[in-house]
Parts: C-alpha cells; structure tokens; sequence
C-alpha cells in the first residue's frame, strides 16, 4: 500500500474547509497548521486573471530528507508510504524541521515535538479510510488513494489529468499531486 | 463541510460565549452585566410586554430573527401577543431576488438545477465565498463537464477565476445590461416562443416596456460593448433551455434591484429553460409529487404543528400589508426590517417601545449602524437571544443565551429539490451551562403570558411527532439518517426524466399533459396561474408592470464605487470572534486597484479614511488588480463594536457604517453599495 493525495488546483476554491477539518480532527494547537491552502494572486493581465490555491502541508516525499537527517529514526515512512513521527524517539533537535524542503513541519508548543500531517493516521483515516480534509471537500478538489492499487481512485484521475508535483529537482518525489490551474501561468 | 461548519466545535466550547441568561446593570452598551436565572428573566420580559402592551399597543413591540427554524417560534408568541411587526434579516439579503421570483413565478424559492448547466450568466452571485455547499458543488460539476460560465462582477473573485471569462462590469451597470438582454432575446426573435405561449402572460406588455432599451441605447451604462452583450444573449440562448442566468444572493446592489433581478426572472423564462435540465425548477413537495405520481410516494409531514394565528390586524409599520401596494410581493414574515429603527426613531407611522430578537444582529447587517444604535438606545424592552453578547445584544436589557446548533434539537423541516424530502437537526452534544433552543424559550416564555393554546407541545419529541403523526416508521428513519429522499428526481418538461418518473409511476401518465410534459407543476401562484411577463399589480401600484429601466446612480463623479461580498471563512458578521475562524481571517483590507494606489501612494497594509454621506471608517488597503479603477471592495461582517467580542473588536472596517439606510422601491431592499471618498491617514 502507498498513500497518496491529489491536490486538484482547478477545482479548489481556497474555502479553508480542509485546514479547519484538520484542526478539529488532530486537535492542532491554536496559531499552528499542519495544513493550509494559500490564495496566490491574482496574476495575469485585466481582465484575463487567476488566482493559484496551493495547498501547504507534508508532501510524503518518496526521497525523505526529514528521515534521512532524523538522528534517532523517530522520523520514519511506515508501511504504507507514510513519513510520520515517533514522539516517544524524538530528542527534540529540529534536524527534520529544517530539512524539510516544503516548510511542512512546525514544533508542536505542548509537546516540543515537530508535528505535520500523517494523513489522519491515528484518526480519520483510520477510522473513515480518508484524511478528514479529503472527506470535508466542497468541491472534491482532493483525491485520496493508493498507488499500489489500480482500481484507487487516484489511480484514474492521474491517468486523466495533467499534473505536476512541487520542487521536483530537489529529487524527492512526493506523492502529493498538484494538478494545476487551466487557467493563466502555473506558478509551484 | 466549509470552515464554519468545522469550527462549530471552537464555537461551541467558546468562553466567550453566554451560558446564563444576563441583564442589564449599567447603561445601554456599556457593558456592566449580571447573571440571572430563566425564572428572573422571563418575569422581567413579561412585566415589560404587559406594561407596554397597555400603554402602546401589542403593535408597539417589534420581533425580528434571522430566517429559519427559530423564526416559526418567534412568530407564533409575536401573533399570540398581539403584534404584527414580525421581520427577518431579509430586506438586509435576499429580498431583491425573492420578491422579483414571487412577481413572475408567485414562489420566492425556486431552485437552480447549476449542476447540468451548459451556459451560466452569473452577477456577482459568488457561490464559492458565499458559500452554500449545494451550490459549490453544482457549479464545480457543470464546470467539470465543460459548462461555460460568464461572471460579471467588478471585482474579481473566486467565481470569477473559475469562470471562462470574468467581464468587470461597473457597478449599477447590471441592470441595463440585463434590460438589454432581454431586449435581445426579443427582438432577435431567441427566446423560446412555444415556452412563452403556453405557460406565460403579458408578454406583449413586456415587450412594449423594453422596446427602447437597445443594447445600443443600454451599453454606455455598463462598459461592454453592444455587440457583446448581443453575442452573449445569442449563446445564452443557443444553449437554451440548458442555459441560466442566476438570479444571485443577497441581492441588494443598486435601488433598482426589482428591476434588475425581475428582468433575471423574466430573461429565463424566456429562455424556456423552466423544469429543464441546467435551468431553474420548482421545488417539488411531497403533496404534489404524489399527486402527479398517482401514488403514495413521500410522506406528508405537517410544516408545523402551531395553531395559524390570524395576523393581528393592526397595520404594520413598513406597509407590506396595503393589499396590491407597492411592498406587497414581501413575504409578511419578512417585512422591511430597517424600518423599524426609523420607527423607533421619528415614531412614524406608529412607535415602536419593544424590540424582541433572535439571533439578528441588525447594528453589523442594517445600514446606517449609527442610526440603528441610536433607536436601540431609546427602547423601553430590548430582548436579545443570542450565542454572544453581539454588537445588537450590548444594547438589550436582558441576552437570553441560545445553545448553539450543536447543543439543539429541531422540527422536522422539508427539504424538497426536484424530489421531496426532509431533514432533521439533532443535538450532538448535551446544552453547555443553562443556553436553551428557541422552541423551549419561546413556549416557556408563552406559558408566562398565558398563550398555551399557541404553543400546543411539551418538548421538540412531541412537536416532531405531531408533525409525522400518519407515518412512524418515516420519522424513525429521518432521525437516523439526518434527512431523507423520496421518489427520483423530477423535471417535468425534461423528456428524460419524465420518461424515467413515467416508468416508475405508471399511474403519472393520466397527468400527462398534451405535450406529455406535467404542466401541473409550471401553475404559479400567481394571480393568472402563469408566469406573468407583465405584473398588473405592481403596474397599478408604482407604474412597474413591465421593465423600466432607471438609471440606479449610485455615486458621484469624484467618488468611488464601494462594494462588498461575503468571505468563504465567515458567516456575515457572527463569526469573527469564533477563534479558528478569526485566526483565518480576522480583518477587512479594502481592495483598490492596483493603479490607483500606485497614484495614490498607497502601499499594501496603509491605512485610509474612507467616508460616504453618512458616516466614515477607517481601513487598510490591499492594492489588486483584481478589481476596476472605480471601485472599492471589503468583505463584509468586520469592524465589530462590542467589546465582548475581544478578538474580533475593532478590527476591520464596518460596510453597514457607510451605507446609508435607503428603502429600494418594491423589493424593500436595504441598499449595499455607496458613493465614497477616500483619503490616506
């Protein structure tokens, strides 16, 4: 199994529905997000514009610079493709944080532990089969699967849509896919 | 779900919020308060209501709430006490379409089908800031399968970045754009002429009323070419009856509203695209679903159990009640509810002592703040029921606090679309502190004043069974699932699905008309039983049977347009001080194109005075080129007043201080944009 998620920029209306869901479902401290959707613009010339909706949040690299730095392994990509975080490992030296070329890790202030998402493991997922921000979508702009399986749903869409993924000469492979904008110049 | 739904939780768990009913120790809105319990409270309330009811009159008491379930209960103890000055948030939102629909089709709810539209018109109809998850979704599926859409709005919002093309209209233009439309669809001979015939009325009349207003004689007011708005009135009816021109929310852009959004109405149904796939349709309930079926599908709830109260009949204040008169397409529920502050104020036509309110909030939503403080201030009873002490409730003697939506159990409301159904709100978690929903409040407060025969329930459990009384099993499965369907969808001039409904329910085909179409559904209610092209009514009472065009000057040469539309994170203006959702946006930036700050100096974050005839706020900029050079554009909903509301106060700027409180003709509307001034401070 290996988890991954399609952003679809097209479809995204920068509502905030998902960066609330995963607040209220990881019970994220208040000022911090493990997610958020960014409106970026608008570009373009009058009257020809368009906004760009990036969402911001780990981007389950296949190529982990925050494992690969992580001096105890408490950083680690389980079983099905998720880097995630063992607490209990952690001796709190922000290796990972920095490391991370997505800016997807914040310090959690309760725990001193760096936190980001895990694609609700311990909760939505677990119990619904999908992160709570896929679930909550409006507009279905984000696609939830796994590439190991062909009947996924990812599966398909990313067989039929253009898409790209963020910093992709960094070498890290994420499985988060962002498909983007028809519309005006792709900005990632 | 959006971001406010998801932060029900925050909300819920707020300790901002009320928990015990509160009075009044100090002065009005300055903030001193004591906790009381529900018995002191509800004592105080009705030793008011007697006094002023045998001074004054019961008339003498307004009841306004926003719309909804809570208002069913509002209502009933405002007719039981005597008083016919019952209002919703209204004429503040939605009144300019609803009156315009309840003019041509004699319903004020129609539905749009936007999910199998081919070609929208929208004007500024923002269904994904304003959100209405159904609608989102609708417009995202139609775009989805290639559906064009057109929005024309001068600024640009997220509508129009998912638009196939965004046209910066200048505000107050729409309306002559749409007279020209319709012209167009006419005089080009497009409109759906078999449609016309057999289902509506005045179209002759209709036709003499737009004779002059060319798209030629129209464009100078809207910066589109007349070529343009002919090419789109030719595609808009090429893709017809697939095709729609929204009708919009919160329609309240110019004074000329009526027009505008009754020449909306008028243009789809000239585009014959009623009951068709992708146009607009009638809700269909369930009395008349089975009734075409030929069979019992759906269950007939009861809307409400209360006894009909006649309408005490003393005239109201805003002269909705003068029959055939200019307001009278306005619901008597809703009313014009900005003139109850005028007639606290002046005491014309009649004093208003009392004020009795659900979760309104009129100081952030009413135009003219200063002036609707002012008549708060100078009530003898101001009752507030509400979440927050909000900036109205700072006003009142006594906040009686409401349990959030999370904590309340509701009536059975229906829920129709194109088939009939229901839906049910439950608690999901026990009231916190001592809040109560608004059927307890009102049926204890009616118990107090002796109207028990009013309010024939013990609790909501035995509302909702005398609502579903016939059909037990119904009720137990609409209480599991939250809401239910019944039958499969129904357009009935859509070959397809009348085919499919004809299958199903053999027994339908005997209400077949000639067409095989089921004109039963298309009979309006409506004085002819049509839709009427022509209003007679409104012709005898203000000359505006047809369409008129007046120019709807909304601003001096030397000042700006200033425009406003609602925010995906916020619900109006009772949000903000919801923690996760003022963390996500908790400030106003007035948006001015990026050219005119470039002359003006203004940075990003700068502050400037922004004044109109009425009042002045002050506000920071975020210079775009998003927007038109004459325009100026806030969120709405910011700027909040009461200083319980700690992290929402005082930031942002506040439209409704701006706005002066104009009463639009025949819609009754309270007008959102304004001629203004700005200078940098």
């Amino acid at each position: 199994m290996k988890y991954a998620m399609i952003h679809d920029m097209e479809k995204c209306i920068g509502c905030q529905g998902c960066t609330i869901a995963c607040r209220s479902e990881n019970a994220i401290p208040d000022g911090y997000f493990r997610l958020k959707v960014k409106m970026d613009g608008p570009h373009g010339e009058f009257p020809n514009l368009n906004f760009n909706y990036v969402r911001h949040s780990c981007e389950m690299c296949e190529h982990t610079p925050c494992v690969t730095v992580c001096p105890t392994h408490a950083s680690f990509m389980d079983e099905n493709g998720i880097v995630d975080i063992n607490a209990n490992l952690c001796v709190g030296c922000l290796y990972c944080v920095v490391a991370c070329p997505y800016n997807a890790r914040y310090v959690n202030p309760k725990t001193n532990v760096p936190d980001k998402c895990n694609f609700c493991k311990h909760t939505h997922l677990k119990q619904y089969g999908e992160p709570a921000c896929v679930a909550v979508c409006p507009t279905d702009a984000l696609i939830f699967g796994d590439l190991d399986d062909p009947l996924s749903p990812i599966f398909s869409y990313l067989a039929n849509k253009p898409f790209v993924t963020n910093k992709p000469h960094l070498g890290t492979k994420p499985k988060l896919f962002v498909v983007p904008n028809k519309k005006g110049g792709i900005k990632l | 779900m959006c971001a406010r739904g998801g932060s029900g939780v925050n909300q819920l768990f707020d300790p901002n919020r009320l928990v015990n009913p509160i009075m009044r120790t100090g002065e009005k809105g300055d903030g001193k308060w004591k906790e009381i319990s529900w018995e002191e409270a509800y004592n105080y309330i009705v030793q008011k209501l007697s006094v002023i009811k045998e001074k004054y009159g019961a008339k003498s008491v307004a009841f306004a709430s926003k719309s909804g379930p809570e208002q069913t209960f509002l209502n009933q103890f405002a007719y039981a006490y005597g008083s016919p000055n019952i209002f919703d948030h209204g004429n503040t939102c939605p009144s300019g379409y609803s009156v315009a629909l309840t003019s041509v089709f004699g319903n004020g709810s129609i539905s749009r089908d936007f999910s199998n539209c081919k070609f929208m018109l929208n004007f500024g109809h923002n269904v994904y800031e304003g959100m209405v998850i159904s609608y989102a979704r609708g417009v995202t599926q139609a775009l989805e399968k290639g559906a064009k859409l057109i929005s024309l709005d001068p600024r640009f919002s997220v509508l129009s970045s998912k638009a196939s093309e965004w046209i910066p209209i200048r505000p107050g233009g729409d309306t002559a754009f749409m007279m020209a439309m319709v012209h167009t669809l006419i005089f080009e001979e497009l409109y759906d002429k078999k449609f016309v015939e057999k289902y509506t009325i005045g179209f002759e009349k209709l036709k003499e009323s737009v004779k002059n207003y060319t798209p030629e004689a129209m464009a100078k007011e809207y910066d589109i070419s007349a070529e343009r708005i002919r090419e789109l009135t030719r595609e808009c009816a090429k893709y017809a009856p697939h095709s729609m021109v929204d009708f919009g929310h919160r329609a309240t852009f110019s004074p000329e509203e009526i027009e505008f959004r009754r020449a909306i109405a008028i243009a789809n149904a000239l585009l014959g695209n009623i009951e068709t796939k992708g146009g607009l349709y009638f809700p269909k309930s369930p009395a008349l679903y089975n009734k075409l079926a030929g069979e019992h599908v759906a269950p007939e709830f009861k809307g409400s159990i209360l006894p009909k109260l006649e309408i005490p009949q003393e005239p109201r204040i805003d002269l909705i009640d003068i029959k055939d008169g200019e307001f009278s397409k306005i619901s008597k529920t809703r009313g014009i509810y900005s003139k109850v502050f005028k007639a606290i104020l002046e005491e014309k036509p009649y004093a208003i002592k009392g004020l009795f309110i659900t979760r309104s909030n009129p100081v952030m939503t009413v135009n003219d703040s200063n002036e609707v403080v002012e008549a708060l201030k100078k009530l003898d009873l101001f009752i507030s029921v509400d979440v927050y002490v909000s900036d109205t409730s700072q006003y009142a003697d006594i906040i009686l606090p409401e349990s959030t939506y999370l904590e309340r159990d509701e009536q059975f409301l229906a829920k129709n679309g194109k088939n009939p159904g229901y839906e049910v709100r439950q608690k999901a978690v026990e009231p916190i502190g001592n809040t109560k929903p608004s059927w307890q409040i009102y049926l204890e407060l009616a118990k107090k004043m002796g109207y028990e025969s009013a309010f024939p329930y013990t609790d909501i459990e035995d509302f909702r069974i005398k609502q579903g009384y016939n059909y037990p099993n119904e009720m137990f499965k609409l209480k599991e699932k939250g809401m239910s369907s019944y039958g499969i969808p129904l357009l009935a001039r859509d070959k397809e699905s009348i085919k499919k409904f004809v299958e199903k329910y053999p027994n339908s085909k005997a209400n077949l008309d000639s067409d095989r179409e089921f004109s039963e559904v298309l009979k309006c209610k409506t004085k002819s039983g049509k839709i009427e092209l022509f209003d007679e009514a409104l012709e005898k009472a203000c000359g505006r049977g047809g369409l008129t065009y007046n120019n709807p000057k909304l601003k001096n040469e030397d000042e700006f347009y200033f425009i406003q539309g609602k925010v995906a994170v916020h619900t109006n203006g009772h949000t903000m001080n919801i923690p996760w959702l003022n963390t996500l946006m908790s400030d106003n930036a007035v948006w001015i194109n990026q050219k005119v700050a470039d002359k003006l100096k203004l940075k990003k974050g700068d502050k400037i005075k922004i004044t109109s005839k009425v009042g002045s706020q002050i506000a920071s900029v975020l210079p775009t080129i998003g927007i038109r050079e004459d325009t100026l554009f806030a969120y709405f909903g910011f700027g909040h007043t009461s200083k319980k509301q700690d992290i929402a106060y005082n930031k942002g700027m506040s439209a409704s201080h701006l706005l002066e409180n104009t009463i639009s003709p025949v819609a009754g509307n309270n007008v959102h944009t304004i001629g203004v001034k700005i200078e940098k401070v």
